[in-house]
């Protein structure tokens, strides 16, 4: 009994999530969404609750995720596209590999840190985007896209409409529940010390050299997850899903929302594509500008992103 | 298709030259505000729209002349607005809160231009005595037959290294610019030593964006005026600075030029052409740790 | 505009959708409400059928980005099709055969949502999704560029939606990639090669020697084949061809190159910024005033736009040959009853793209009063193979082996400044290029179309 109850106070913020996530379809249209979006929305918040892991705990700016939501995707579409129409051979082959591509990435660029890291991270997956435009355009359809797959299926369901929501939300609370377990870990504790001071940590006998390439890893899992899942939830790869808007979108997600906090980047993935494609269209054409405005506004007025709104928000009404 | 004839390989050196002296003139500014102050500027392809869109508005109204005296100085107040309207409240904030807000200010001067101007591009008229082209085979007799060049990229090859030149004079040769030398090594030292460095920085913010001006005026009839070309410029500009190192005025010329030359001897192959600058930066970062000519601990 | 909250049974899900979706595995596709309740002979497929007593078209326009211009004027063309819809005007008078009354499509009122596809493929999938899944659009239309009106129509494909191509000029969108639920009104990179290289040749001489600067992406590539196979065809020689990336906005380190070799044609497989800056260029470089071979060094640019030649400026234009679908100056009934109309409405003429989305708005209307139904499979055969008149290109007809509308073209010439009287005339006509010139065996290109249905 004890047990149960703590199981529950500990894993307060994920129990909350995943009843948000799963009652999605019902509160999501009242505000205008639609069942495409709640799917794409839950696919980037595992993207930016891995991104966090690495930006907000070891302080690793990272502009280069594109790279690993990108060649999972590509994997992934070309699984689909040519061996067969099964989702699992095609994420698992999709996140094998482009974690594996990781590794090398982040042994590499991780000899460097603050902004040199974010530019070699930069270059890596921007070299990725040209290759997929240029070179390996047989592969990848250049600009028009990979087209022509399979229709994706677990087992003999089609992976359509709301079968690929829940599959989506499903993952997304698993993966938000690893990320609260890998806090609350050894490695957080490693993480957050990184994070404070590394050369500090180094004399006390640790490697923190294994620690940021382990984080890198993980939040590049997170990543080539979210990136095979765009494509079971769309049979599309475009090839923006390389470059560097994506990389400087996760940051913005990240950011808006309140990084260190693992909640806050997926609020802030949920505002932007909720901005994007539901108050854009009410805004009309000029949408962008006021993008930019609430940007602008967010870091000035709330330094530490909508979290830091909440929790300021919590305060006053304790007060009460 | 590679042409390794001495014509061929005389334009591909003037090419890489011309295309590196727009980076330089950019990255000029941009590693100027970064070495000094500390911020990541994403706002300064901004500042270089703003540019090229007050110069052809500018030139066309009034002519040419105007222009090059005016914008500059509009870019350098812009600057100092910017500096003390935002920029620096920013001074101790994290890299990323600097990288969100001035992208959003990216974004919102982009917006705005596009509203006035139109997402389409506005053609920048060369003015009378800039157009035409030089006959190269008649300066260098080593040239065979008939080599010529754009008299308009010409000159503004001549621009960046007068531009250059100015910039290292300011620094080197007068008082302002040996502290501001000495802020961009240690800036804490300086105000234990009673400097007041905050009026200094501003007007180094302003330097930037003027600098910003002057290549808007040269660069935007080789560049074109339309909204997307700020962005256009942000990548490659911050590679600039990075592969020349933080906060290094010579770092940031030599990689310009470096990153020119790089992309003129590539073009025949696109399958080079398209990763050449990353390819460049992955080495020159690895084997040099803080770019060519970078210094230590700055921004790491 | 649909207001989504007083129709919420319609959009988003059921809450029988919901639990079944929650147990997962014991269910199978989404299945929509009204699939077992309406049964007509046709079953449900994508929004059709239509509720209540307005129909509902999606436009999917760039409203961000480098062609936000050109999404603007589509725009303004997909209102004004849909104002002639619900209220008469225009070609309505002209269209003929037409079944179109100027009361609404089959007794329902016209209405809109509108969305940015960003020139992003990705972005314009989601954006066509709300339009599909929340706004219940029976027809999406819109779009600026290849790769963004293929990306959509595969997933209107996919969901049972009719797609109505706006700009695209790839000939995958009817070739390669093209699909049962994708119809395109605009002429192809094809068309192009055919109706210009002869127009060439007249105009230079058939000895000629072309050098080829392509943007690297499936259009250029496709243009550019086009334009060598048939400039080929009329006796030129081809002296090279250099991919330039899509990216790239500094074009002198290739034109360094074409200088260097023995070609005295530049071939610019050019759209949009790519276009204006390598032609702005070639004229700095002094090319357009260049001699080669004993003869004068020609700029060709294959697709010409308004907004393109009002970038680059008329003096660099300046007697340049290229194509274009349309332009407003044509003097036939059905391009003066939509001229009138738009330069009433907003008082300057129509572009090419506005032409081509606002007839494509008219066609997908028109047949479904055709089919006398929203079923996509009846509304599909009637657009198939359809004969018409009187929107502006002559004789035209849907060919149904490739959903390719086969139809007139113009040979295109930027005017000099001089005789340019307004901003709206940068270009002339030099020629009209008739159907059988344009037209082509559709087997020459791969690609399938798919099923009637939706898998």
């Amino acid at each position: 009994m004890n047990t149960q109850q703590s199981f529950f106070e500990r894993n307060r913020a994920v129990i909350i999530f995943a009843i948000i996530a799963l009652l999605m379809p019902l509160w999501f249209p009242l505000i205008g969404g639609y069942q495409g979006l709640d799917t794409k929305i839950m696919i980037m918040c595992i993207l930016v609750v891995g991104f966090d892991l690495l930006l907000g705990y070891t302080g690793y700016l990272s502009f280069g995720h594109a790279a690993f939501f990108g060649i999972a995707a590509y994997t992934t579409g070309i699984m689909l596209k040519d061996f067969s129409g099964q989702v699992i051979p095609a994420i698992v082959v999709a996140v094998v590999l482009s974690t594996l591509v990781s590794v090398v990435i982040g042994l590499l660029t991780l000899k460097r840190t603050g902004i040199y890291f974010s530019i070699l991270t930069l270059a890596f997956a921007e070299m990725f985007h040209a290759m997929a435009m240029a070179m390996l355009q047989e592969w990848t359809g250049g600009e028009n896209g990979l087209t022509g797959m399979m229709t994706p299926m677990l087992g003999s369901i089609k992976m359509q409409g709301a079968v690929v929501f829940y599959f989506s939300a499903i993952i997304a609370i698993v993966m938000f529940y690893l990320a609260k377990r890998i806090e609350r870990s050894p490695v957080g504790l490693m993480m957050r010390a990184i994070k404070c001071n590394q050369t500090r940590l180094e004399y006390t006998g640790i490697n923190a050299r294994k620690y940021k390439l382990l984080t890198f890893i993980i939040s590049a899992f997170y990543a080539a997850i979210a990136g095979a899942l765009m494509v079971v939830y769309e049979p599309f790869v475009g090839h923006e899903f390389l470059g560097w808007h994506q990389s400087g979108e996760f940051v913005l997600m990240s950011v808006i929302g309140g990084v260190g906090t693992l909640v806050g980047p997926m609020l802030g993935a949920g505002f932007m594509l909720y901005f994007e494609n539901v108050l854009s269209a009410d805004i009309g054409e000029h949408w962008l500008l006021f993008l930019g405005i609430i940007f602008m506004a967010v870091v000035i007025f709330m330094p530490g992103g909508f979290m830091e709104a909440i929790s300021r928000l919590q305060a006053r009404f304790n007060n009460k | 298709m590679f042409d390794l004839s001495i014509n061929a390989f005389f334009m591909q050196l003037l090419t890489g030259l011309q295309i590196g002296s727009i980076y330089v003139l950019i990255a000029l500014g941009l590693t100027l505000i970064f070495g000094t102050l500390g911020v990541v500027n994403f706002a300064h392809g901004a500042l270089y729209l703003v540019a090229i869109y007050l110069a052809v508005s500018i030139s066309d109204a009034f002519g040419f002349g105007l222009a090059l005296v005016l914008v500059p100085a509009i870019l350098f107040v812009l600057g100092l607005a910017m500096e003390r309207g935002l920029i620096q409240y920013f001074y101790n904030r994290p890299h990323t809160d600097q990288i969100l807000v001035t992208f959003g200010l990216a974004i919102v001067i982009q917006e705005l231009l596009k509203w006035i101007f139109g997402a389409n591009n506005v053609p920048f008229a060369i003015p009378q005595w800039g157009n035409g082209i030089i006959m190269m085979h008649e300066w260098f007799p080593f040239l065979e037959g008939f080599v010529v060049y754009p008299k308009w990229r010409m000159i503004l090859v001549v621009v960046s290294i007068v531009t250059v030149a100015a910039v290292f004079a300011l620094l080197h040769l007068t008082t302002f610019g040996l502290v501001i030398r000495a802020g961009m090594r240690d800036p804490e030292m300086l105000k234990f030593l009673g400097v007041n460095i905050n009026r200094r920085f501003m007007i180094v913010f302003g330097l930037g964006a003027m600098i910003a001006g002057i290549a808007g005026v040269f660069g935007g009839p080789v560049t074109q005026v339309s909204p997307e070309v700020g962005m256009h410029l942000l990548v490659p500009s911050f590679l600039v600075v990075v592969i020349g190192g933080m906060g290094s005025l010579g770092g940031a010329v030599l990689a310009g030029i470096l990153i020119g030359m790089a992309q003129s001897f590539t073009a025949h192959d696109i399958n080079l052409s398209t990763i050449i600058v990353y390819l460049i930066t992955v080495i020159v970062l690895l084997v040099r740790p803080r770019g060519l000519l970078g210094a230590k601990g700055v921004f790491e | 505009m649909t207001d989504v909250k007083s129709d919420k049974t319609a959009s988003g899900w059921s809450r029988r959708d919901v639990l079944k979706g929650a147990s997962v595995g014991a269910v199978g596709a989404a299945t929509p409400m009204f699939f077992t309740k309406n049964a007509w002979a046709e079953e449900a497929i994508g929004n059709y059928p239509v509720k209540g007593s307005e129909v509902v078209f999606g436009f999917n326009v760039p409203q961000t980005g480098a062609y936000a211009d050109e999404g603007a004027d589509e725009l303004r063309a997909y209102k004004l099709a849909v104002k002639h819809l619900n209220g008469g005007g225009g070609m309505l008078d002209t269209l003929k055969p037409s079944k179109l009354t100027g009361n609404g499509v089959l007794g329902k009122k016209v209405t809109y949502v509108t969305g940015d596809t960003q020139t992003n493929a990705d972005a314009s999938r989601t954006s066509a999704r709300r339009m599909i899944e929340r706004d219940k659009v029976i027809m999406v239309t819109g779009g600026s560029s290849s790769g963004i009106a293929i990306a959509q129509q595969y997933l209107c494909h996919e969901l049972g939606i009719i797609f109505m191509c706006g700009l695209t000029h790839s000939n995958d969108t009817t070739g390669k990639d093209k699909r049962r639920y994708g119809f395109r009104h605009f002429f192809n990179a094809h068309m192009t090669g055919k109706a210009l290289a002869p127009v060439l040749s007249n105009e230079y001489g058939s000895d000629r020697r072309a050098f080829h600067l392509t943007a690297d992406y499936n259009w250029g590539h496709t243009q550019q084949q086009s334009m060598q196979q048939f400039t080929e065809a009329e006796g030129w020689s081809t002296a090279g061809n250099i991919l330039t990336p899509l990216k790239t906005t500094d074009f002198s380190q290739y034109l360094a190159q074409v200088m260097n070799s023995d070609a005295d044609v530049l071939v610019l497989n050019h759209y949009g910024a790519n276009m204006v800056n390598s032609l702005t260029n070639a004229v700095n470089f002094g090319m357009r005033d260049m001699q080669k071979n004993g003869k004068n060094l020609e700029i060709v640019v294959p697709l010409y736009s308004r907004l393109m030649a009002a970038g680059a400026g008329s003096a660099n234009i300046d007697g340049v040959l290229g194509t274009s679908g349309w332009n407003w100056s044509l003097q036939d009934d059905g391009s003066k009853a939509f001229v009138d109309s738009f330069v009433a409405e907003y008082g300057f003429p129509p572009s090419q793209a506005a032409h081509t989305c606002y007839v494509q708005t008219l066609l997908y209307a028109n047949a479904c009063e055709m089919a006398g139904t929203f079923y996509p499979p009846a509304v599909i055969k009637a657009l198939e193979d359809f004969e018409f008149t009187g929107a502006g290109n002559g004789s035209t007809l849907y060919r149904g082996a490739d959903h390719q509308c086969i139809k007139s073209m113009l040979v295109m010439q930027g005017n000099s400044p001089s005789a340019r009287t307004s901003d709206f005339d940068y270009l002339k006509v030099v020629q009209e290029v008739d159907r059988e010139t344009a037209n082509y065996d559709p087997s020459i290109f791969p690609g399938e179309l798919g099923p009637y249905k939706p898998a």
